[in-house]
């Protein structure tokens, strides 16, 4: 019966949905202030009754009830509790669940912590998180019920895709979908304002907050399924420009733009027009995204169902929010047209510069996934566009956001010269071509990474330049200024370990018999055996390497390669970290007797990668706490 | 449809939980007033401070303040409207009837017709006989469920009764005909009364599948089968080249399908 009550709080979450859409807005519209201020409570009643429906879905995978089809899919008896809680978001219909849990948390959250937000404003925000959330959750109750009963229930459950027994799985999607669905947040304040016809002040200072707190969460989402990528999949690669992984890029390239263009709007009143157009873009991607992943038309790791009548639903569900979006966009665009004037060089012009590079380098994005799929679509032949195709586009548009981006935040507001900036920069500068002349002497010739290390180097001085003229000024330390240093260095940090970890890693494809020695980059690599073994829910082989440098014992690597009930076989690498390199041992297969294959790589600054993503959502972090958005506002 | 008492108190709580908002409304916070005038001070102490860390050259100083002003003075309204009461109970009744009928209405609608033990799964499982019989049961008195035709039908194509299952996948298919698995399934049991061979009718129902979904892995994997036995032994390596390009690495089906390529390679080379 509890099954029952799962999905029948579903269906309470969808009719309150409606009461939220209704109630409200006759509130708003009557000048009703005891319905719309309804907005809130309904928003709790919603999340209440999806949390009940979340958590009873979790414990059917908890408990093993086979009787729910969704559980009998993706779960067994063997599978490890931490697997079975986190298979609740392993499939599709799962996954859509924890999609309308998320967006209720967010609406909570907004509907708590935004005292500060005119009431009415706030109210019609929750009015359109409302509105979303019916759409998603008429979704998952008419095409992908995951409280659907099997009429004879199996003794035992199916097996959860191996690929996805792992801790990867209980915190990537979460944090992803947080990131992903938060960007219904800014989407939501600017239809509310556009509703409203009052693009003021209010909705430009708060939509920032919540935009950097979904934009931190993207960023650790993203970066935390690049560190399952390179520890699950065997093969050592940390971004394969797979069209799902560029599904959650694109939102938060758009993020990104949006953040900067909204500190431009909200200091300077400018840019309101694009800002608004980018919180419309930033959700509509991040629904595009969905579409890809549920529809079928992708074949991925990541996409979970190929049933054409769901992606039908959501192409209908995109064209409604971004055909009615751009709507009410053109009906309250004389509302935008006000604007202050913008000098050609100044910190404004750097800001949209940086816009103009988020957004194109986007496009380019969008164009390598869309492009494929659409020539499929239309019977034109297939075609791959692959890693080559992203790399020459994107890093050249990319490298010049990563050079201004150390410039602009010395430049004045309103209109500077590039002469008193290259006077105030001009020995740095000349210390940075130093440096990277003694890199090129000392470390490496490869145009690449000195390259990468210029960007590094340069990012590096200009941040510690501003953060010692600010000290110097004896002002205060804004949380939000400390948050662009992080975020800034954190640009630096990954650009840095992507670029030595693509350029200067080293791979080994090899043969190894029981006893012999390999060795890469110093390391000697001494293949010791492979044992076999057994777990619950799989088999496999463990193979042992020990690890020397200068004849000194560096570590033991175990990797593996198990056998899950359904036959597919699994790498799990064997990773020696540390913040300098990585030495990774996957195991690949039996050649002959006492011989198998063996991939090792050694990755220089590989870590660096995911500590610049970590970084960048600190930074984000910090900015979301600045003083300004905890200032007690008076009558 | 179940109803229990369970799902009342749960349109229960709701109403009560809207209810005491309607009789005890949250308090407005700010006006647009009070937000924009406290933000645009905010800005401006801002500006100041952009100005005594050299952000801004004192000349465009005094224009940026008077933007603040001007941008506060166009979001200022003139008149703030009035607040009008409501009647509370109207409401509440009207709120609990919506609640109350809709969410029934859907659940009715949404709901399975039964629910399977779940302490059956659990402790011991019924022998396939008598699985079968209830299943059978359950069809006589839900004969428009396609789901337990489906399942009536694979169950019995499975302990090798073809001939039921055909009929089983027959009034599946009267109701729903455009379900894949059933499609598959269906023209399976067909060909195996005659002799494995995906002629006439399975093999209307394999193109069927193939206009519906044709991206599908198994729908193209069957497709094949027919191209193949049809000795076009071309359009049966599209076919399956297509479900392997589609198949992630890791399919479990990968090989079945390679071998059959295979198979029809060394056809082609003889």
């Amino acid at each position: 019966m509890l099954i029952e009550v799962g999905h029948f709080a579903l269906v309470l979450a969808l009719v309150i949905s409606v009461i939220l859409i209704v109630v409200p807005s006759i509130g708003i519209y009557q000048n009703k202030a005891s319905l719309s201020q309804l907005a809130k409570p309904l928003v709790w009643g919603q999340f209440f009754w999806i949390g009940v429906a979340f958590f009873v879905l979790m414990n059917a995978f908890l408990t093993n009830d086979f009787s729910v089809k969704y559980v009998a899919d993706n779960s067994n008896t063997q599978l490890p509790i931490l697997f079975k809680a986190s298979a609740v978001w392993g499939a599709h219909e799962g996954s859509l669940l924890l999609w309308v849990f998320v967006l209720s948390i967010w609406s909570t959250a907004v509907s708590i912590f935004s005292k500060r937000i005119p009431s009415n404003l706030l109210n019609l925000i929750l009015i359109v998180l409302g509105a979303v959330n019916f759409g998603f959750l008429l979704f998952l109750l008419y095409t992908s019920n995951p409280f659907e009963r099997l009429m004879i229930p199996p003794l035992e459950g199916r097996e959860l895709n191996p690929l996805l027994q792992d801790f990867g799985l209980a915190v990537h999607p979460p944090m992803l979908y947080m990131g992903y669905v938060g960007l219904a947040v800014p989407f939501a304040f600017v239809i509310a304002a556009l509703i409203r016809g009052q693009l003021d002040s209010s909705w430009l200072r708060w939509t920032r907050p919540w935009t950097l707190i979904s934009w931190a969460f993207l960023t650790i989402g993203i970066t935390l399924g690049s560190w399952w990528a390179y520890y699950e999949l065997g093969w050592g690669g940390w971004w394969f420009w797979d069209p799902v992984e560029n599904a959650s890029f694109m939102p938060w390239l758009i993020a990104t733009a949006l953040i900067h263009s909204l500190s431009v709007s909200e200091k300077r009143g400018i840019l309101r027009k694009w800002t608004v157009l980018l919180c419309i873009g930033g959700f509509s991607l991040s629904l595009l995204g969905t579409f890809l992943v549920r529809s079928g038309v992708l074949t991925s790791v990541h996409a979970f169902a190929t049933d054409p009548a769901r992606g039908l639903f959501i192409l209908i569900f995109l064209f409604i929010v971004i055909g009615g979006s751009l709507a009410l966009y053109a009906w309250r665009y004389n509302l935008l047209q006000k604007s202050n004037p913008i000098s050609l060089f100044s910190r404004e012009t750097g800001l949209l510069i940086n816009n103009i590079l988020l957004v194109t380098a986007m496009l380019s994005v969008l164009l390598g996934t869309l492009y494929p799929l659409i020539l499929d679509t239309l019977n034109l032949g297939k075609i791959s566009v692959g890693v080559p195709y992203f790399n020459a586009v994107f890093i050249p548009i990319m490298l010049p956001a990563v050079v201004l981006m150390a410039i602009f935040p010395f430049v004045r507001w309103k209109k500077d010269t590039l002469k008193r900036v290259s006077s105030h920069l001009r020995l740095h500068w000349l210390g940075i071509l130093a440096l990277i002349l003694i890199a090129r002497i000392f470390v490496t010739d490869n145009i690449f990474v000195l390259i990468a290390i210029g960007l590094f180097i340069w990012m590096l001085v200009h941040v510690m330049v501003l953060l010692i003229a600010r000290m110097r000024s004896k002002s205060v330390f804004s949380f939000a200024f400390i948050g662009m240093l992080i975020a800034h260095l954190g640009i630096a940090v990954f650009t840095l370990g992507a670029t030595v970890t693509t350029q200067m890693g080293i791979e080994k494809d090899i043969k190894m018999s029981f006893g012999e020695t390999q060795n890469i980059a110093g390391y000697d690599f001494v293949f010791n055996g492979v044992n076999r073994y057994q777990r619950d829910n799989y088999a496999g082989f463990m193979g042992n390497i020990t690890v020397f440098k200068d004849g000194k014992e560096i570590t033991t690597l175990m990797p593996e390669k198990r056998y899950y009930q359904s036959g597919m076989p699994m790498t799990e690498a064997s990773i020696h970290p540390s913040l300098a390199r990585d030495l990774y041992v996957a195991l690949g297969e039996e050649l002959v007797e006492n011989s198998w294959s063996v991939r090792i790589y050694y990755k220089p600054l590989v870590r660096w990668i995911w500590l610049g993503g970590l970084m960048i959502a600190l930074g984000a972090l910090f900015a979301a706490i600045d003083r300004r958005y905890f200032l007690r506002a008076k009558s | 449809m179940i109803f229990s008492w369970q799902i009342i108190l749960m349109i229960v709580i709701s109403i009560l939980f809207i209810s005491w908002f309607l009789y005890r409304p949250i308090k407005e916070t700010l006006s647009d007033d009070d937000s924009n005038i406290q933000i645009n001070k905010q800005r401006q102490n801002e500006l100041i401070s952009d100005k005594s860390i050299g952000l801004i050259e004192e000349q465009y100083f005094k224009e940026a303040e008077n933007e603040i002003i001007g941008t506060l003075a166009s979001e200022l309204k003139s008149n703030e409207s009035k607040n009008f009461e409501i009647k509370p109970l109207i409401w509440v009744v009207s709120i609990a009837v919506f609640i109350a009928i809709i969410s029934l209405s859907l659940y009715s609608q949404l709901a399975p017709k039964i629910i399977p033990n779940a302490s059956d799964n659990s402790s011991e499982s019924l022998s396939m006989d008598e699985s079968l019989d209830a299943l059978k049961e359950y069809l006589v008195e839900n004969p428009d469920d396609f789901s337990a035709w489906l399942m009536l039908g694979m169950a019995q194509a499975g302990i090798g009764d073809v001939d039921d299952s055909i009929i089983s996948f027959e009034n599946a298919f009267k109701i729903n005909s455009n379900d894949i698995d059933l499609l598959l399934q269906y023209a399976t049991a067909l060909s195996l009364n005659q002799d494995g061979a995906f002629i006439g009718a399975p093999k209307e129902l394999i193109e069927k599948a193939l206009s519906i979904s044709p991206q599908s892995e198994q729908v193209l994997y069957f497709a094949g089968i027919v191209a193949a036995q049809e000795a076009n032994f071309d359009l049966a390596r599209d076919y399956w080249e297509k479900a392997l390009y589609i198949m992630p690495d890791s399919h479990p089906d990968r090989g079945i399908i390679e071998e059959a390529l295979e198979t029809i390679s060394n056809l082609q080379v003889k």
